[in-house]
């Protein structure tokens, strides 16, 4: 007579990490999970064959509203691959522009979940604290493009909005009213007992399955994978301006936050190098007549790489728009971390790769 | 944890960090992108803003005397590509944001504006004539043309003028 020892658990789709559908099917023995079965598709909207149904500057604006958290790196990288396909070259200022918006908004993403973290952990007032330290850059947002998501700071051939020196300023307040109170909480993030005994160790991603499964951003920076889009095919501006590829080698969800809270310091320190050296000059160049081609482009968005490919015509419209976002491959890590750790810890873990589902589903 | 503690006393001693609107005033920078607002006097009625409006916001349609440009505020995502692309800034966006109303009356939460032509001084022909602005800055260093007139002539009539005024440059120096 044969024993049954594992049954089946469904998980999600509802708010399993975020408010952003995933379905698991876990097999459980006992509290432990012994294999995940993950299903998505449940917000795909169909973005792809909109785009390709919309001129080039319209999917500027529609290509931002594929995720929240990273719109800016869409447009961003949306622009580059049209620019590259129509062989632009934008104005200096606007390379400095773009790399402002991206780092601002790197900040706020990984302080997102970095508070969703504490969230799950039930470090209630902890989550309550980031999320009100992160307010500092969604007013800087607010302030600096008008909006607090979705910041509208690209177009083709150059930036939308210039940033005058009062802006600038204003720019520099907030960072330095925003670097101590980083710290702090870094330092939280490292020692705190209660996040310790909860996420050292926990998901472990190694080395060799990271290389394995091609995972990208603070995941694979976690698992001491030195893999980041601005340093291995710099763009934009940053060729010409300093900073570090972060890496630690815990292989768990600790390290991927301790990788993003030490980034955010790496941001704020391009944030200040680009506001010293941005030159001065045109923020946009007039658009060529569109010609028939087909172009790639990737930058590191605050989740890792995004990769975008268009193909032209010669018409106002790309014949096809499409992209890859890095949930794409660091979801698929999810069955390695997941291997042998509790029912309770899948959410912690699915939310130490930051998912992005509707980047993912678009 | 003694490092959380003296955070969370702090922040218990700074008292709440949100604002009470509606009953006081909220953080509002000048720069946040609110409703759209047309210009009637400078809108021409050329269609960019609709041709690059990702939501579908923005209609424009055409009369015998003129054209009705109309914006649902419920479908305008704020993105400013319509600003963006106006070459007479005709149509921007303004700091308010106050958008909150009753769903029987969502569909006249709209900026309409009928915006008629006017006749061309020299020959009646009707013609939307180009702002002073965008006419001051094309003829600026052009000390005979005065842009608010020309602005004011059809195309054609425009032209003949211009020849007008090469011929007499051209015979001037003859006569002298």
């Amino acid at each position: 007579m044969s024993e049954t020892r594992t049954f089946s658990m469904p998980l999600g789709p509802v708010h399993v990490a975020l408010e952003e559908p995933v379905y698991f099917n876990l097999t459980v023995e006992g509290e432990t999970v012994r294999k995940v079965h993950l299903t998505s598709g449940h917000v795909h909207r169909g973005m792809e064959a909109m785009a390709m149904q919309r001129n080039f500057y319209k999917n500027a604006t529609l290509v931002e509203r594929v995720c929240s958290l990273c719109s800016n790196s869409h447009s961003f990288t949306y622009t580059n691959v049209v620019e590259n396909a129509l062989r632009m070259q934008i104005p200096a200022r606007s390379r400095y522009l773009r790399v402002m918006a991206e780092e601002i908004k790197r900040i706020a993403s990984h302080l997102f979940n970095t508070a969703i973290q504490a969230h799950i952990i039930g470090f209630g007032s902890l989550f309550m604290h980031v999320m009100e330290v992160r307010e500092i850059m969604q007013d800087v947002k607010e302030t600096l493009y008008g909006n607090r998501m979705n910041m509208a700071a690209n177009c083709i051939g150059g930036s939308k909005y210039d940033l005058p020196r009062e802006k600038m300023d204003y720019l520099a307040k907030q960072l330095d009213i925003i670097e101590p109170q980083l710290r702090e909480i870094q330092d939280i993030y490292a020692n705190d007992p209660m996040i310790r005994t909860r996420t050292y160790g926990l998901g472990l991603l190694p080395q060799k399955d990271a290389i394995a499964l091609g995972v990208v951003g603070p995941v694979a920076r976690g698992s001491g994978l030195k893999v980041d889009c601005r340093k291995d095919t710099p763009y934009a501006a940053y060729d010409e301006l300093d900073f570090d590829v972060i890496t630690r080698d815990g292989c768990c969800a600790w390290s991927r936050v301790q990788v993003r809270m030490a980034e955010c310091f790496e941001s704020i320190k391009l944030l200040r190098q680009c506001m010293e050296r941005i030159p001065e000059g045109p923020i946009v160049t007039p658009v060529p007549d569109f010609i028939a081609n087909e172009a790639v482009a990737r930058t590191e968005a605050p989740r890792g790489e995004v990769f975008y490919y268009v193909r032209t015509d010669g018409t106002d419209t790309p014949v096809r728009l499409k992209w890859r976002v890095p949930s794409y491959m660091n979801w698929e890590a999810l069955g390695v971390m997941m291997k042998d750790c509790k029912v309770a810890d899948v959410a912690l873990i699915t939310n130490s790769i930051d998912p992005c589902v509707s980047c993912t589903e678009r | 944890m003694a490092g959380f503690l003296k955070v969370l006393l702090r922040n218990a001693l700074q008292g709440p960090s949100t604002d009470p609107y509606p009953f006081a005033p909220t953080f509002s920078p000048k720069e946040i992108r609110g409703q759209v607002v047309v210009d009637p006097e400078k809108c021409m009625g050329c269609g960019i803003c609709d041709y690059t409006c990702v939501a579908g916001a923005i209609h424009i349609d055409k009369r015998e005397d003129g054209h009705t440009i109309t914006v649902y505020h419920n479908a305008c995502c704020r993105c400013a590509n319509c600003y963006k692309y106006c070459p007479v800034g005709a149509i921007y966006l303004t700091d308010n944001w106050h958008s909150a109303h009753d769903h029987a009356v969502q569909y006249e939460q709209i900026e309409q504006q009928v915006i008629t032509k006017e006749h061309c001084l020299n020959c009646g022909e009707p013609i939307r004539p180009i702002p002073l602005e965008l006419a001051t800055r094309l003829y600026a260093g052009k000390d005979d043309i005065d842009p608010d007139h020309v602005r004011h002539l059809c195309p054609k009539c425009r032209q003949m003028e211009d020849a007008r005024r090469l011929h007499n440059s051209l015979a001037k120096p003859e006569q002298a």
